[in-house]
């Protein structure tokens, strides 16, 4: 068995918005894991949730979300003080000896973990030895604002959708860094202007750039500046959200080669959200494919590529064209996506399924493990044969 | 060198502010022609005043309209009119007479219009200036809160309380100041520029400007003025030089330094003292006086000023605080306008996700692009403050602007009411170019090239 050390273990999320026209279903019981050095690629169409998902691990939600269930472990170090002083009194995951440990954490002094773990109506509590302790996940959901500020960038960054836009127009992009760098670490400006010319160099831009105003720059080199802003503080992970949608299509490959080398070299953790499922499998070490804002698949992206246990991610990969393989006609998917004010009862994806039978209209499945290390929320998942 | 400066000049900013100087200038000559052709439309003049007074005969009648030089055609007027303002000289009051010891080289025992705006332009600039950055902070202030603490109880309280005071009858409400802080509770004086007791016994040594003690007020009050200025101008260097220091204990170190430095210095000009003298009686009744008196041993020939400019801040304090109150909601609202629209970008989001505290996010990144459309209104405000709000300088007895406006309108003194609309102008149009040149500084999307 290999060695485990994850970063991100979400489990049942879910978040609803609430507008005037009724209560959108944005995110329905989302769960995932992702460990470190693991690319996962979460495609779908759009308006499935995607987006919803990356602003709730990263508590960025608009004023009109309601957050109704739901954790975000986040793991680091359990070495690390700062993060175990935050952790004391919230919920907490820990690996022990390739055991996890959940329950509330009582107290973190320097040589141990003091864990609640009652449940059931059992009460137990478990002193646990700080230096056996691999990793420490504190439920970020429990966080207050201010505990989550630290976290922010430093632990999970983000490229935003239309990171055009995700530049402030007044301040000089290097200055827009420094400020990122400055807030979560002790550096002096020459220090980190030294960084961000380092950074600029990793992302292939040159370092006279960074005296520069975002509308001096084309959409490519934004994209890299925005790039090298979510590198800036070497975050645990990086979620990016359709980090190459607005560029056409050699720029896009050519910045998606350069963002996985760049991951790979700093062993770090990423999400890709995209709508198309080229790009992810491109990149992606697992796939997490999404719709109507629950998660219908997920698992290993070769085997999913491979064998897709679900029909909407059959869908999704045959309405996409694909160079190496054969010619096929491409099938479009019939049918809207799903009203999420009022969803579809049971399976979400039942009225434009071609395998949909009676029960997938009346339960929702379970989401649960089909093959080794390969899940999907599906009443009839396809066998080989259906290929 | 001079390649490098005509390179400066012909391109970019400089283009920019030289072709801009031109249009100025064009509109200037444009709008003095049209404020001397709806001053000469309008019916009667001057001299009308007089026909009803049965005791002037038509002999001095006639000797009057000469004198003021009625009797020439309009076109002949017109270019002595255009003719003087290109020279610096805005004409001689019909009303007014010479208040100095020696008279007018051109006007004799009639009072140069440019001297009676050179006395009255500072106190509107004074007040219009403060109450105008004051009600505009105050605004941007508020409007920055409810924006991003939207609806909180201060939303609601501050837009009410704001929209009422916005509308209200501005007369009726600056009465009701005057009433309930000058009259009940005696805190201010009621209205004027200075209290003339403390003035009558001044003295300055060696000039002939202030032989007479309330004259000398407006030596005091430029003094007041230019340190004001200097100040400001002080600071504001101080602050962009510290911008780019590498950490923020020097930042602040300068800042708060140079503020600390400035205060003293102002300390040791306005209670150390100036040349001229004060006679006992005045320095004994008055208690402002005394305080100093009591605490410093002055020289012969020596008063502090402090005392002194105090008379000025306590009439400023009464009209600073109702035209405040009566206009901050108007930048409030715009504010709070803007603010929502920059809070739904992206880069505010982006500013959120990297976890600069809350308040930075706010100022730095929503407040500081929400900016824009609120300086251009502060900009007009600064532009319209030298007609200096005729109601409000009324009300208030503010010898300033305003009231030579509307006296010398009701009086049909032509070269003064012409002189002051004039000035109103050339200062929008130089706002007009600050703001410009702002935005460029605020914007650096914005270039002129």
């Amino acid at each position: 068995m290999t060695k485990r050390y994850p970063v991100l273990h979400v489990e049942n999320l879910t978040m609803h918005y609430l507008t005037r026209k009724g209560e959108v279903k944005a995110v329905e019981n989302v769960s995932f894991s992702l460990d470190k050095g693991e690319a996962l690629g979460l495609v779908g169409e759009s308006g499935c949730g995607k987006t919803s998902v990356a602003l709730t691990l990263l508590r960025l939600l608009p004023e009109n979300a309601r957050f109704l269930g739901g954790h975000v472990y986040f793991f680091r170090d359990s070495t690390d003080e700062a993060h175990a002083r935050r952790a004391v009194g919230k919920p907490v995951k820990i690996l022990l000896d390739g055991q996890e440990h959940q329950g509330r954490l009582l107290e973190a002094t320097r040589s141990h973990l003091v864990l609640d773990a009652s449940a059931n109506g059992r009460r137990e509590q478990l002193r646990l030895n700080r230096q056996d302790v691999a990793r420490l996940g504190v439920d970020l959901t429990a966080l207050s604002d201010e505990e989550m500020r630290p976290i922010r960038w430093k632990g999970i960054s983000m490229i935003f959708q239309a990171a055009m836009n995700s530049l402030n127009p007044v301040y000089k992009v290097g200055d827009q860094i420094i400020e990122a760098l400055q807030t979560h670490l002790p550096i002096s400006v020459p220090e980190a202007r030294e960084r961000v010319a380092e950074l600029f160099q990793l992302v292939g831009l040159d370092r006279q750039l960074m005296d520069r105003y975002p509308h001096e720059y084309s959409g490519g080199m934004k994209q890299r500046a925005v790039i090298a802003m979510a590198l800036a503080c070497e975050p645990d992970m990086i979620i990016a959200d359709e980090p190459t949608t607005a560029l056409d299509v050699i720029v896009q490959d050519k910045i998606l080669r350069e963002m996985r080398q760049i991951q790979k070299k700093l062993n770090m953790s990423m999400i890709y959200i995209s709508h198309d499922i080229a790009v992810i499998a491109e990149v992606a070490d697992k796939v997490g494919v999404m719709y109507g804002g629950g998660l219908v698949e997920f698992g290993p992206s070769d085997a999913i590529f491979k064998n897709p246990i679900h029909p909407y991610t059959k869908a999704l990969m045959s309405a996409f064209p694909s160079i190496k393989g054969e010619k096929v006609k491409l099938a479009a998917l019939p049918g809207e996506p799903p009203d999420l004010i009022k969803p579809p009862s049971g399976c979400r994806f039942h009225p434009r399924c071609p395998f949909a039978t009676e029960i997938c209209e009346r339960e929702v499945p379970e989401f649960r493990e089909h093959k080794p290390s390969q899940y999907a929320a599906c009443w009839n998942p396809l066998s080989k044969g259906d290929r | 060198m001079s390649i490098r400066i005509w390179h400066a000049l012909t391109s970019g900013m400089g283009k920019f502010i030289i072709v801009r100087v031109f249009q100025i200038i064009l509109v200037l000559y444009l709008y003095m022609t049209l404020v001397f052709i709806i001053l000469e439309a309008q019916p009667g003049d001057i001299t009308d005043i007089y026909t009803a007074n049965p005791k002037i005969t038509p002999e001095a009648k006639e000797a009057i309209v000469k004198q003021l030089g009625l009797d020439k055609p309009i076109h002949e007027r017109y270019l002595n009119y255009l003719r003087n303002f290109v020279t610096g000289h805005l004409g001689c009051s019909f009303k007014w007479g010479n208040i100095r010891d020696v008279p007018d080289p051109v006007c004799r025992e009639q009072r140069p219009t440019w001297d009676l705006i050179k006395e009255r332009l500072p106190r509107t600039i004074v007040l219009f200036l403060t109450y105008t950055i004051v009600s505009f902070y105050i605004g941007f202030f508020l409007g920055k809160l409810i924006a991003w603490r939207r609806g909180a109880v201060i939303e609601y309280l501050s837009t009410v309380v704001g929209v009422v005071l916005f509308t209200i009858f501005t007369p009726w409400f600056a009465l009701l100041l005057v009433w309930l802080f000058a009259v009940n509770a005696g805190v201010v004086p009621i209205g004027g520029f200075i209290n003339p007791d403390s003035w009558t016994n001044v003295r300055q040594i060696g000039t002939t400007d202030c032989s007479i003690g309330i004259s000398c007020s407006n030596i005091v009050f430029t003094h007041l003025l230019m340190w004001l200025g200097g100040l400001s101008l002080f600071w504001g260097i101080v602050y962009l030089w510290s911008r780019h220091f590498p950490y923020a204990w020097q930042k602040h170190a300068a800042r708060w330094g140079a503020v600390a430095f400035g205060l003293i210095l102002a300390g040791l000009f306005f209670g150390g003292g100036w040349l001229g003298e004060v006679d006992r009686v005045t320095l004994a009744r008055d208690t402002r006086f005394q305080f100093f008196v009591w605490y410093f041993e002055f020289p012969a020939g020596t008063i502090p000023l402090f005392p002194l400019a105090l008379d000025f801040v306590q009439h400023l304090a009464l009209p600073i605080l109702t035209l405040t109150l009566i206009s901050f909601a108007g930048t409030m609202l715009l504010m709070r306008n803007t603010m929502l629209e920059t809070m739904r970008e992206d880069y505010v989001m982006a500013a959120k996700a990297k976890g600069l505290p809350d308040h930075i996010v706010r100022d730095k990144h929503a407040a500081r692009n929400a900016l824009l459309p609120v300086v251009t209104s502060l900009i007009f405000a600064i532009a319209f403050s030298v007609d200096g709000g005729v109601f409000t300088e009324t009300i208030f007895s503010w010898p300033g602007m305003g009231q030579l406006l509307l006296l010398s309108a009701l009086e049909q003194d032509y070269p003064v009411a012409i002189g002051s609309l004039v000035f109103t102008g050339i200062f929008a149009l130089i706002a007009h170019l600050i703001a410009d040149i702002l935005y460029a500084f605020l914007d650096p999307r914005i270039r002129y090239d």
